[in-house]
Formats: structure tokens, sequence, C-alpha cells
């Protein structure tokens, strides 16, 4: 049976690199064409098409011109152009055209872009529909993304072959501090991702990366769940990792909030800082289970923002416990922190332990 | 198409002087007898006069990735094991399969230093200690002499020194041998004496090790014994070799970093590099050049490269220069 495919290309992403701006947010795209930066995206997308084997499983939605159709005409690949867009496209028109591709039903949806461009597929399908995300932005962060367009073509072969989908993370840049040399980045949402990697050497190896993970996260959750003791309030930061101790404690967990949980049992969910340190009054005993963002390594500061310097402060180091799965721990250099209090950022560095398995922790270096 | 270069294992390129094969072909006319006590003391002798320790200390085996794990086995139990991360997999493997618990030291680019102190906080409780040093996938030292002392000194702790590059850096604490009952160093002639395909290892054993090894019989292979036995003869061939492959590898290092990469100053006969592109192992291999694709305990786009012959290196460096203007 044919799957339903939506295509959607933004056409601007990536066309800063050439001329030296980090990405394309913005007034910088019209800045980007008058150094004279050229569209790099037609060939990432003809790339992808060209590398698809299982075209005749395919019944393909496209976007309106350059957003997806004006690539297609020599794909030999029959399509139907949903939306319609005038002048310019914008973020708005991904987010919309997305919308009504999900509307229409699609099994899978293909888009072409960078982290801003995720994060506008994020906001119009979230994890409704499993994502191929083909990168061509100037710099990519989010694990979303596949390695490139013939990698981003095998995942959509594998996807039509029943590959399982996992969440991979879409990370926020803020392209002007990205500009100024920081790499300011906040975890954004998740979104799904068929559940396949390919390499070549140390195939056999690699082949299982993605159930090796899940199977980590069990690894990792069961060693947790083994230490926890009743009388402790535990924080559970955002991330698939945490919400696997959730899941092992039989319980639910949101995957972006901080939720609380004694006892065995949810006490809090979706928390802000006034509602943690509420808890505090009750709970003298505290920890914070969380994970790092995956690619720059940040366990406070970024993506977890209830965590504040109070909190912090109020839980202790020593009572912050660090999980991660080891494929994703070993891509990072460090850790980091960036909480806003400098003190404390100099208390929270050094070493901390990682778990990353039943009984088997990293020690990695943290750097404020 | 042409046979690949294969830069992936970390061999020596060269082959072996005349006599080592000789031997071998000696050891093979003797295939349907085990080999004999007298043959493995001589080797013990010979490895005790290169090595310049005591032969009570030497146990000859079949790599020392088998004397490695072979300690795994008797020493792990009820034990932490520590290992630094990244580290030569197939031990690391063996160890987390066999461990009680497993702790990692994660070594961070750009120095990939071993903090001491992070590694004695953790010797608080019964533990056996792995580090390779020159560490693999790294190239770095890591342990100095008074780190080594301090592990050592610390109750109830073992220590285990891999030094399979050991010709390549000229850093040892197999000295340390007789005077500490708690540390064991392995070495290999698989590297820098041309004999991967023989796998002769040989641990260098301190007291405490022994009883566990008293049993032990060498698994030795006739030809591989005799191979051994004939490459310790031509320790001036061997030092030659590494000699220039030292130099070798200073050329390849410059000209990778020429290419935009980052290549990190290594100690033994291969370079890590990050060349920040994610699928970068499959395409030199599409090009011919086999590397080690380490993006599984690195950064996608890490790759180890041997340091080969010199045209080898050099289709490495075509393939990647390549590579990196198609972009």
């Amino acid at each position: 049976m044919k799957q339903t495919i939506g295509l959607i290309v933004n056409p601007v992403a990536g066309m800063g690199g050439s001329v030296g701006l980090k990405g394309t947010d913005g007034e910088y795209y019209k800045k980007a064409m008058e150094l004279g930066a050229r569209p790099v995206t037609p060939a990432r997308t003809k790339d992808l098409l060209s590398h698809i084997r299982k075209k005749e499983s395919i019944e393909l939605l496209a976007a309106p011109g350059a957003m997806g159709a004006s690539h297609l005409h020599d794909a030999s690949l029959p399509f139907t152009v949903v939306g319609t867009v005038s002048g310019e496209t914008s973020a708005g028109d991904t987010r919309r055209i997305a919308g009504e591709m999900l509307a229409q039903g699609i099994n899978l949806l293909v888009f072409v872009g960078g982290d801003g461009t995720a994060r506008d597929i994020y906001d119009a399908v979230g994890m409704k529909v499993p994502v191929v995300a083909v990168p061509s932005g100037v710099k990519i962060f989010s694990a979303v993304f596949a390695f490139s367009a013939r990698a981003a073509a095998e995942m959509v072969d594998e996807f039509l072959g029943g590959a399982r989908v996992a969440e991979q993370e879409v990370l926020d840049i803020d392209e002007a501090a990205f500009r100024n040399n920081r790499l300011a980045s906040q975890l954004y949402g998740y979104l799904l991702v068929p559940n396949v990697r390919k390499y070549l050497q140390g195939g056999k190896e690699c082949s299982n990366v993605n159930k090796l993970a899940v199977k980590s996260k069990k690894e990792v959750a069961a060693d947790i769940l083994e230490q926890m003791d009743p009388a402790v309030l535990y924080l559970l930061g955002p991330g698939t990792t945490v919400k696997a101790v959730a899941d092992a404690a039989g319980t639910s967990k949101t995957l972006l909030g901080v939720d609380a949980l004694a006892d065995g049992r949810l006490v809090g969910v979706d928390l802000n800082e006034k509602a943690i340190l509420a808890l505090f009054q009750k709970y003298e005993k505290r920890r914070i289970i969380v994970t790092p963002i995956g690619g720059n390594g940040f366990i406070f500061g970024r993506g977890s923002k209830p965590f504040t310097p109070e909190v912090i402060r109020g839980v202790g180091r020593d009572n912050i416990m660090i999980v991660g799965t080891r494929d994703k721990i070993v891509k990072l250099e460090a850790l980091r922190v960036d909480t806003g209090d400098f003190e404390l950022d100099q208390v929270l560095a050094g070493y901390m332990a990682v778990t990353v398995g039943y009984k088997e922790t990293l020690k990695m270096e943290v750097r404020g | 198409m042409k046979r690949p270069v294969d830069l992936s294992m970390n061999e020596m390129p060269f082959l072996p002087p005349a006599a080592v094969p000789r031997a071998a072909r000696e050891g093979l006319l003797k295939l349907n007898r085990y080999t004999r006590r007298k043959d493995l003391e001589n080797l013990k002798e010979r490895i005790s006069r290169y090595a310049g320790i005591p032969e009570a200390h030497i146990i000859p085996g079949p790599g020392s990735d088998f004397l490695l794990r072979e300690i795994i086995h008797g020493f792990s139990g009820g034990r932490k094991v520590v290992m630094v991360s990244p580290s030569f997999m197939p031990t690391v493997e063996k160890a987390r399969q066999f461990s009680t618990k497993f702790v990692g030291l994660r070594l961070s680019p750009p120095q990939f230093s071993l903090n001491s102190d992070m590694l004695l906080d953790e010797l608080t409780e019964p533990a056996l200690v792995i580090i390779d040093n020159p560490n693999n996938p790294t190239g770095k030292l890591l342990l100095d002499r008074q780190t080594v002392e301090a592990v050592l000194h610390r109750k109830n702790t073992f220590l285990v020194v891999d030094e399979a590059y050991y010709e390549f850096s000229g850093v040892t604490f197999a000295d340390l041998v007789p005077s500490f009952p708690n540390l064991a160093v392995t070495r290999t002639l698989d590297k820098a004496f041309s004999l991967a395909g023989a796998r002769v290892g040989y641990l260098v054993a301190g007291e405490l090790y022994l009883d566990a090894f008293a049993s032990f019989y060498a698994l030795l292979p006739q030809s591989s014994l005799f191979a051994a036995m004939a490459a310790l003869q031509s320790i001036g061939y061997m030092k030659e070799n590494v000699r220039w492959i030292a130099a070798e590898r200073e050329r390849l290092y410059d000209k990778i970093a020429q290419l935009g990469a980052v290549v990190y100053s290594s100690r033994a006969n291969f370079l890590l590099v990050d060349t920040k592109q994610p699928d970068i192992a499959t395409k030199l291999h599409e090009r011919g050049v086999l590397v080690s694709d380490i993006s599984g305990q690195f950064t996608s786009g890490a790759i180890r490269v041997s340091v080969g012959r010199r045209e080898e290196n050099d289709a490495f460096i075509d393939a990647y220069r390549e590579i990196v203007e198609i972009g």
C-alpha cells in the first residue's frame, strides 16, 4: 500500500553560509541576498529525491513553487501541490502548509532546512506524524536531522520498509548569540524520526545503535530506580532518558517540563520555580535528575528553566543525578552549565558522574 | 577496483625481517606438536632481556588483548572497574560485561588529559583500574609516575597499564612491577614488531597477578612462538621502523591540518582526526581508503587513521582532499 509523504523545502535555508552569515532568520535573509548568496536547497532536494529507491510506494504531496513543487519536475515522481504561497516565503508558510498536509493525512513529512525550519515543523505537527529532516541550514544542531540528503533518502526508504520511530531533539538556537560566537541553544521540543542510522565501517555495531539506545535508557532507569529513596523528592527534568525513569517508576512524565516524584508517585507536573520551592517546604531531602542537551551538553541554563539558581542551591551539587544514553553522552565535549549565577556555575564546575547504563557511569568534566 | 588502502587497524605497514617468516615456517613444521615448555621459556628469556624485567614476571600470551581479558575475568569480580573513555573497545566491552560496577573517566578534547584527582577519587572501594598509555584512539599519554604510584598505594586496588604502543611512545611503567605486586603491564609484538598476524603479547605481572596465572599455559601456536623469538633478535630493525613511522606521522599530521580538520598530536602510530563530516569513513571507503570510524565513541566525523606507508598516507590525503573540496 502506498504511503502519503509530504515535502516542504525552506528555499532560503543555508544561504547565509557562503556569505559568512550564521543563519538566515528574519532580516539576515535579505542581507544574504545582497551579499550574493545562492540557494543551496535545490541541490540538497535533488540529491534527496534521486536517492529514494522506493518511489513507487510514495503518494507525494508537495508545497508549492520553491517550497517543493519546482524541485520535482525532473524527479519522475507524480505529486499533488498542497497550499499556496504569495511572494517571498516565510516561516508562517512552512507552519501553515505543514498543518494542511497533516490534515490531509500524511504518513511522513520530509522537510529540507535548518534548525529554524525544524522549529516551525514542530510548531505545526508536534509528534503527530514522523518526519525526515534533510540538513540544509548554515549550522545544524538539532538531533532530528539526517547526516546528509542521501542519508535522509535512506531514512525515507527505511520508513517505507516499516522502520520504527523515536523522539529526537529540536533545539532553539539563538542566531544573534551564534553570530557573536556564543552557542546559546535551548531544548525546543521533540519530533518523531525513523529510528535508523547508516554507517559502513563498524556497521554491525552501529546498525544496532538505536535499538541499544532504547535498551540503554531502560538500563539507566533501572539503576536510578534502585537508588531511589521513598523519603526523597525527585525533580525530573526534560528529556526522553529522564522520562524512562518515570516510566520505570510506573508514573507519567511531561517530555519538556519538570515533574516531581516522591515515594513512587507524581507530586507535581510541569512545575515552575515557585511550585518547586513550595514542594521544598514539605520535603527536606531533594534530588534533581537531568539529562544533558544533545550536541552542546548543557545540564542547567538551557531547556530546563524551572531549575533556577535557587532551586539548584536548594538541592545541592551532590544531589544532582545526571543520566543519558552512552551514544549521546560520548558525543559531548563536556557537560556545561550556565545558570546565570556565576558563583553557582563555579560550584557546579569540576567533574560529575553521568549514569549511562546499569551500574555504569561516565565521569565528565563540567564547564561553567 | 584497486585494493583498498587499509589504515584502520594500527598495523605496522612493513613486513618483519626475512628471518621472522623463516622461523615461523620452522614452527609450521611442528604442527602436529603442542608448543614445548623449553621453547616458551626461551621466548620468556628473550622478552625479559628486551623489557629489562626478570623472567619470573613475564607471561607470554596470544595477543595483549587476550591477556587483558584474562585479567578482567580473574580480577573484576566484586570490584569496580575503572577505565578511561574512550579506550580500546574490545577491552571496554569485556570490562562492562564482567564488572560489578563500571566507571569510565571521560577524556575531554582538546587535551584529552586524565585528571589524576578524578581517578584517585574513584579508588575508595576495591577496584581494578585499566588504562591504555598511550591511549587508543587519542594517542595521548595519560599517566605519569606520580599518579601511577599514588594508584598503586591505594588499598585493594589493582592497576593494569596497557602499553600496546610502548615502542612508539618510549614511556613505560614496567620497571615498577618488581616493586609493586598490584601492577601489571600488557605489551604486544603485534604493532612495532610487525607481527599482527602472529598475535603475540606478554604481561609484565606483579606478584599478586602471578598466582592467577600460575596454571596459565601459553596458547601460542608454534609458528607465532618461533616468529616472536626471531623478531626479538631484530630489535634494531623494529626501532628503525618505529622511527620512520614517528617521522611520517608528523608529515601526515601537517597534511591533515592543512586541509582544515582538527587533528590531535599523538605518541602512537595513529592520529585522531575530527573531520566534522558525519559520514566521512563511508566517503573515504568509497574512494578506496579504510580508516577506523570512531564516531560511536566521539562526535560524528571522528576517525582514527593509522600511519601507513607514504603512498598509502598520500592516498588517504588525496581522498580526503577530494571530499573536502566537493563539500
